[in-house]
């Protein structure tokens, strides 16, 4: 059966066979074509050069101006004040590592006024928090305060021995840094810390949460093998705020640090409840009293305690400056060799090649079109 | 039963007894419920895919996996989908090509009716009819047709490539059915052969029921799908091979998958990096434990040694296995996950930009450039050799009469389209010469085979249309009609023509049939004033001989038949005698006596026929244009400068193809001419060899020399003794024209440069005999023309025109090739870049397998914030405008040779990322040493440092892309800005959602904090800017101090300036070297001539190409005799 209208209408449909001419079907876009020679990206190099030295110099001034304080404990700087020539960290080999605590006092001066404020960190060094079984072994539902039952990625610090889940889990939790390092000016003023404000905004306002009823819950519920007491009384303040899982320490500790050398904050100097220390902490003698418990010998790892100033850019490091006038130093080398090749290039060849060209042109004007 | 060696189809007796396959073909790959199993198939037979789902897998074993899950699934699930959809659009219109073939319409004769059905419904043992000019639906039996003894022409270009129409005839038995009554009647059963590839045989016997015994049929009754019905009204055709049982389909083998060279490459080099890969992973493994080992115990508080001991729970295995399956899993992605996806999807528009080329729609036909498979784009890019077809390819297989030349008289122009009758007409009334003129246009309109068909009104002359077998001959009769002189009838014995409005009756005596050897075609014929006269024509070498002693216009003639051959025109020699009676009657015994001889009838046919055709008077010569398809001589010179070479491989005779040479320039006077044409398999040996060692140094380099080889010589050419020689030989010559090539041929041809010189080679072609080298060669381009769509199909590419072979090469092949070569090593570099960072970190963290970055960010890496600059790569980087390198095919010789990817720009390429990422990595490291990163003494932790490399990685990755674009659109301005836009919309939305969705915890609160750190904002100027200065500055020497010749025209074009100049400046040296050789070179060969070697083409070219069927099923004697013009036609129904 045949039906014209039909091929009509096949007809009327091939009419559009033809492409849309558009600058985009046809490849005829507009386009920047950067040119990049020795001669074109002379500026470049420059701008690059005059920008980068002055900043450079800005950030290792801005780093020079911090001031640190670092005191290495790890072994022959905290004598065991209870058993005498004899380091903490041996009591603690000579304890075979059974939750024995050990006490030494070492006493430091500070050359330089340490202006506003002031931080105190603990240092690690060979010490890998970013080993990969080490950074999973977390449970960070556990951590919002949920009671459900743990991950395994806790393991082997997931469950008790009798089969209870550890609060809080995993090998992080676990190995909490657990020393307790407390200053005193001159060995009489105590040098007045902040135990708080030391741990992430958001960790401390969202990814750390106790459960309900926490004291009741940490104390029933098994805590971690290491640990000396439940995590309700990390802090002996007792203020509720900062104990649990919310505990400032806990969380600084729980984000685990990039490289086996880290430091990480352990109180900030207050400095409004004493006028001594309102400016700063000034120079002179201080003493340091280390209730050490943490025990780093076995594979040699070093701890050490650190104060420092901030600058706007925060702690003291200048490599970025001196990265910063490298590259500029490299770009001004770059600038004037190409500047060099530029003005050889300029009179060498194209010059007498483009001669040659235009009189070619000439010649061939008329045949060319 | 013997039904399995022989088909049995019963005629007019309802269906058939046995099943056969339906006429509906299809081309598609899938249908909707093969899609799922065939797509995974397909995909998971990529190494890539298999690599990534076994990664996928490996991911799920609990522990193993530093990065989660599903991290590999859902990227790979994502790469898939895209792959699906594109695999569905693009068979989508497979399926609606198809449907355009089997819902074309025809006419079937069922149980009594005459009905319009479609092809697809078509089937054994239908009677269909076919009308003028109409395709065969499938493989029929002529029954009979609208012509006298049910002769019908059919062309057949399409399935073996000839010219000339060919003449099929049905049996004596069924000739008289011609209408539907008589159809009805016939009853019986065909017997024939099981469907088969053999285009060239048949055999079948017909037993109707009021025949006694079986009559047996041949080829010369079987019409082939695919070939086309001609000057012919009707045929009743019965169906034996329908679908894919046709000969077309049994030939057209499914097109074979096509691997590129930059495919191969880039395989090879995916395994070398594969084994770098589990070099690595050994590596680490082996210092993973040796850390293990020696500090296991040591670090009590990563409770390592607690895990060993608890054997109760299920406890993390921990082996030398899994580690090193973790170390696996971890650096997978140093193979880029996205790359086969990237390169899919970029050759996938990229083929979209061929489509919608403006520049390659052919108006004409109305057909658009299209690009059937998108993984070759690159190849056209690299093209060293075209083998091109002639008919419907070079030329338009239309012939003109263009020129004529009558007692030393030239007559027309070459530079006019059409002949110019005034001046002949003139001469005719009042010139000295007007006797021979007239002697000239009597010639023309009786010496031939030519039938005419006069329509309705037969008085009215203008209305006579001709059919002839012999394009020549209908281009010459047609020219006289325009000049007044009109053959209007044809009846057994004469030709009845109009002399300018006299008529005429011309007895036909005798014909003296054509034959290439003979190379003339004569016939003796009474005039109207009772004269006997011969007329002959053809080659100017065989008539030249034959003519009486002293023919005063030979000289003139001659200068004029070398003019006609150098425009590329077909030339034919006229001349004829006046015969006495008795000189006649004489003649007339012996020849009958010939025709009657049992033993060698033709020789002795031709023997005679030599006694009467002499002492012939010269009248004159013709020159026909075989009219080239639009601009060829141009395109080919433009494809010659660009360093291609071409071979033209064609299905005619020698003569037509030479003339087609010249007419194309690709042959000419200026290039060294060599044949071979040799019947022997030694001659062969012995003439290659010759030629080889006369080449001596030049062999194998680009000489000024063309080459010329008869189809029976190629034949031994190809056999394994001659083999390289010719290759030697052929690959010598700037051009190759092979003449009388059957289809397998063409396909050996193609297959022998391919195998032995690993250069990229192209077939171009538009009929079915052209399908084997369109698929052998490496990219196959179609020419999409009036009729028939066989190459096309079987075609990577069609094109409406052979001239925009030139934009597609020079301009979509180099671009799709710069642009893949771009996205290819973009895409190991990005991923290089990204991942060797975790060997970096590795050393830092004991080799535990620990990621830097959080899993989610880095699984949608390539996905994501890294997927848009590739495409921009690939899709809007150009360097040239297009303009430019259609103007300068030299700038087609870089990407030809290969040099933007190969393994010293891979490995190059690879070391580059290795280096931006210790940059970036110790960089960034050295940058957070002391971790206090903010004023409030607050420290990081490691995904800070992870997320602040991530986002520099992010920048230089991107900027590297804007790096290496020649040309920024405004769309790679969004590519590259928008990737880096996306990391930080994606960054910040990320660091809120848990504990929302319970996803990334640790991620919480990363945006606030990296972008809350001065830090990391001046790490974000020096960085990336550090990493990419050495980038920077290579590029600034590059294009300072070694600048390619794309540079500097893309400067020039920049600068509004002409580049004409400079192509030229690097192109002369080496033309006048090769100028300089060709001179040496000929001296060379006519030094060494004898007389023996035939290799040159001897003396100036004259140009003579005439096609005829030669030995058809009716010779052109009866084919002549057959025909009664005064008879009404039956009309068929």
């Amino acid at each position: 059966m045949s039906t014209p209208a039909e091929n009509e209408a096949d007809n009327e449909h091939q009419k559009s066979k033809k492409p849309a001419d558009t600058a985009f079907k046809q490849q005829r876009l507009p386009a920047w074509q950067p040119i990049i020679t020795a001669n074109t990206a002379l500026p470049v190099f420059l701008a690059i050069g005059l920008i980068f030295i002055p900043i450079g110099i800005v950030l290792v001034v801005t780093s020079e101006r911090v001031l640190e304080f670092d005191l290495d404990y790890t072994d022959t700087n905290c004598m065991s004040l209870n058993v005498s020539n004899t380091t903490c960290a041996d009591v603690l080999a000579q304890a075979n590592y059974t939750g024995a605590s050990c006490t030494c006092q070492k006493s430091f001066t500070l050359d330089k006024d340490f202006e506003g404020d002031v931080y105190f960190y603990y240092g690690l060094v060979n010490y890998y928090q970013n080993h990969r079984r080490y950074v999973r072994s977390r449970d960070d539902n556990q951590l919002l305060g949920k009671k459900d039952a743990v991950s395994s990625d806790c393991q082997p610090f997931q469950k008790s021995v009798n089969g209870t889940d550890i609060t809080p889990c995993g090998a992080i939790a676990n190995s909490k840094f657990n020393d307790s390092l407390v200053l005193s000016m001159n060995g009489n003023i105590s040098v007045p810390l902040l135990r708080t404000g030391i741990a992430w905004s958001t960790d401390k306002a969202v990814k750390f949460k106790n459960p309900d009823n926490p004291q009741n819950w940490f104390a029933t519920n098994p805590r971690p093998p290491n640990w000396q007491q439940d995590a309700w009384h990390l802090d002996t303040n007792l203020t509720d705020d900062n104990n649990g899982y919310q505990n400032e320490d806990f969380i600084v500790w729980m984000r685990t640090a990039a490289m086996p050398t880290f430091r990480k904050l352990y109180r900030k100097l207050s400095l409004t409840e004493s006028t001594t220390f309102q400016n700063g902490l000034p120079k002179g003698t201080y003493v340091l009293t280390i209730t050490y418990n943490y025990p780093v010998t076995s594979f040699s790892g070093r701890k050490q305690f650190i104060i420092s100033t901030t600058s706007w850019m925060g702690g003291k490091n200048p490599f970025l400056g001196w990265a910063y006038i490298t590259v500029g130093i490299i770009c001004m080398i770059t600038f004037v060799v190409f500047l060099v090749l530029h003005k050889t290039w300029k009179t060498d060849d194209p010059l007498a090649y483009q001669m040659r060209s235009m009189q070619m042109n000439q010649r061939t004007a008329a045949g060319y079109n | 039963m013997d039904d399995d060696t022989k088909r049995i189809i019963t005629i007019n007796h309802g269906p058939q007894q046995t099943k056969f396959v339906s006429n509906r073909i299809s081309t598609s790959k899938y249908s909707i419920l093969s899609f799922l199993p065939k797509f995974l198939f397909e995909q998971f037979r990529k190494y890539s895919n298999i690599f990534f789902l076994c990664i996928a897998v490996l991911q799920q074993i609990p522990g193993v996996s530093p990065t989660g899950r599903y991290t590999t699934a859902v990227p790979l699930s994502i790469i898939l989908c895209c792959a699906a959809i594109k695999e569905i659009i693009e068979d989508v219109k497979r399926h609606f090509q198809d449907g355009a073939v089997n819902k074309r319409r025809v006419l079937i004769y069922r149980s009594g009716n005459w009905l319009y059905t479609t092809w697809q419904r078509v089937k054994v043992g239908d009677i269909v009819k076919v009308l003028d000019n109409e395709f065969f639906p499938a493989d029929l039996v002529l029954l009979s047709s609208g012509e006298p003894h049910s002769i019908c022409y059919i062309q057949t270009s399409n399935l073996d490539g000839e010219t000339n129409l060919k003449v099929r005839q049905g049996l004596p038995q069924t000739a008289h059915m011609i209408s539907s009554v008589q159809l009805r009647d016939l009853l019986g059963v065909i017997e024939c052969e099981l469907p088969n590839r053999n285009l060239y045989d048949f055999a079948g016997t017909l037993k109707l029921n009021n025949v006694a015994f079986p009559i047996p049929l041949g080829s010369d009754q079987i019409l082939l799908r695919g070939s086309q019905l001609k000057n012919t009204a009707w045929i009743y055709g019965l169906v034996i091979y329908s679908g894919h049982d046709t000969k077309l389909m049994m030939n057209s083998s499914s097109v074979p998958f096509k691997r590129t060279n930059v495919e191969q490459v880039t395989n090879s080099q995916i395994l070398f990096l594969l084994v770098l890969l589990l070099i690595l992973c050994l590596f680490s493994t082996i210092a993973g434990e040796i850390w293990n080992y020696r500090n296991k115990a040591a670090h009590w508080y990563l409770g390592l040694t607690r895990l060993t001991d608890d054997k109760t729970a299920n406890s993390i295995p921990n082996h030398f296995g899994y580690t090193f399956l973790t170390f696996f899993i971890l650096f997978n992605n140093l193979i880029p996950i996205s790359l086969q996806i990237t390169i899919d999807l970029v050759k996938f528009i990229q083929a979209y930009f061929i489509n919608w080329d403006i520049d390659m729609y052919d108006p004409e036909t109305d057909t658009p450039a299209s690009a059937r498979t998108s993984n070759l784009n690159e190849e056209l890019g690299q093209v060293k050799y075209i083998f091109s077809d002639k008919t419907g390819t070079l030329t338009k297989n239309v012939m003109i009469f263009k020129q004529c030349t009558i007692s030393g008289i030239m007559y027309g122009s070459g530079n006019v389209a059409e002949f110019n009758s005034y001046e002949l007409l003139k001469n005719l009334e009042y010139h000295t010469s007007s006797k021979q003129i007239r002697e000239f246009l009597t010639l023309l309109a009786t010496c031939h085979t030519v039938v005419p068909e006069n329509k309705l009104n037969t008085d009215s002359f203008n209305d006579v249309a001709y059919q002839a077998s012999s394009p020549d001959e209908y281009a010459l009769v047609t020219a006289v009609k325009e000049m007044g002189v009109v053959f209007f009838r044809r009846t057994p014995d004469s030709v009845v023509i109009s002399f300018r409005g006299q008529e005429e009756t011309y007895e036909i005596l005798n014909v003296l049939e054509f034959s290439s050897e003979r190379k003339r075609m004569s016939v003796i014929v009474r005039s109207p004033n009772n004269e006997i006269k011969l007329y002959c024509k053809g080659a100017d070498s065989v008539i030249m001989e034959r003519l009486v002693a002293d023919e005063p216009n030979v000289p003139l003639t001659m200068e004029h038949l070398e003019s006609f051959a150098k425009d590329g025109l077909r030339t034919l020699c006229l001349a004829y005698r006046t015969l006495t009676d008795q000189e006649y009657k004489e003649w007339l015994v012996r020849h009958r006596e010939a025709s009657t001889a049992i033993n060698n009838r033709n020789e002795l046919v031709a023997e005679v026929a030599e006694r009467i055709e002499r002492n012939l008077i010269l009248l004159g010569a013709t020159g026909i244009e075989d009219k080239l398809q639009d601009q060829v001589p141009d395109s080919l010179s433009m494809l010659l400068k660009a360093g291609i070479k071409i071979w033209v491989l064609t299905g005619d005779k020698k003569e037509t193809a030479v003339n087609i040479g010249y007419s194309c320039k690709l042959l000419s006077d200026q290039l060294l001419n060599l044949t071979l044409d040799e019947a022997t398999l030694d001659d062969t040996q012995r003439q290659l060899r010759e030629h080889c060692q006369t080449f001596g140094d030049s062999l194998r380099k680009e000489n000024l020399a063309s080459l010329i080889i008869e189809g029976k010589t190629l034949k031994y050419a190809l056999s394994p003794s001659c083999r390289q020689d010719f290759l030697d030989l052929a690959i010598s010559c700037k051009t190759v024209i092979c003449c009388r090539v059957s289809p397998k041929q063409k396909a050996e041809v193609v297959e022998l440069v391919k195998q032995s010189t690993n250069e990229i080679t192209l077939a171009v072609g538009d009929g079915a005999n052209d399908v084997g080298m369109i698929q052998t060669a490496h990219v196959g381009v179609g020419i999409m023309g009036r009729e028939g769509v066989q190459a096309a199909c079987a075609s990577d590419y069609t094109i409406g025109q052979f001239r925009f072979l030139t934009k597609l090469l020079f301009v979509h092949g180099v671009w799709s090739y710069r642009r893949l070569c771009k996205v290819l090593l973009y895409s190991f570099y990005k991923n290089i870049c990204l991942y060797v960072m975790e060997l970096w970190f590795a050393f830092h963290n004991g080799f535990s397998g620990q990621i830097l970055f959080e899993r989610w960010t880095i699984a949608i890496y390539n996905v994501l914030f890294t997927a848009a600059p590739p495409m921009a790569l690939g899709l809007l980087d150009r360097c040239c405008s297009a303009e430019t390198m259609m103007r300068f095919p030299a700038i087609y010789k870089m990407s030809q040779n290969r040099s933007d990817f190969n393994i010293k720009v891979f490995w190059s390429w690879c070391l580059n990322a290795v280096y931006h990422s210790i940059i970036l990595y110790f960089m960034s490291y050295a940058m957070l040493r002391h971790d206090v990163a903010y004023s409030n003494g607050q420290a990081g932790d490691y995904l800070l440092l992870g997320n602040m490399i991530y986002t520099y990685v992010i920048f230089v990755v991107c900027l590297k892309a804007g790096l290496e674009s020649d040309s920024w659109t405004m769309l790679t301005h969004i590519a590259i800005w928008g990737s880096i836009a996306s990391w930080f919309v994606f960054f910040i939305i990320y660091s809120n959602i848990w504990p929302t969705i319970p996803l990334a915890p640790e991620m919480r609160g990363m945006a606030k904090y990296v972008f809350s750190s001065m830090y990391f904002w001046f790490g974000l100027i020096l960085i990336p800017i550090t990493a990419l200065l050495a980038d920077f500055i290579y590029n600034c020497l590059q294009r300072t101090l070694y600048k390619t010749l794309m540079q500097e025209v893309q400067e020039k074009e920049v600068a509004n300036q002409d580049p004409y100049d400079l192509v030229m400046a690097r192109q002369t040296s080496t033309v006048s070297r090769v100028a300089e050789r060709l001179a040496l070179l000929k001296s060379v060969f006519v030094r060494t001539r004898t007389p023996k070697m035939s290799g040159i083409i001897p003396g100036p070219y004259h140009g003579f190409a005439f096609s005829q069927e030669e030995d058809g099923v009716v010779p052109q004697n009866q084919l002549i005799r057959t025909y009664d013009t005064n008879i009404q036609k039956p009309p068929g129904l």
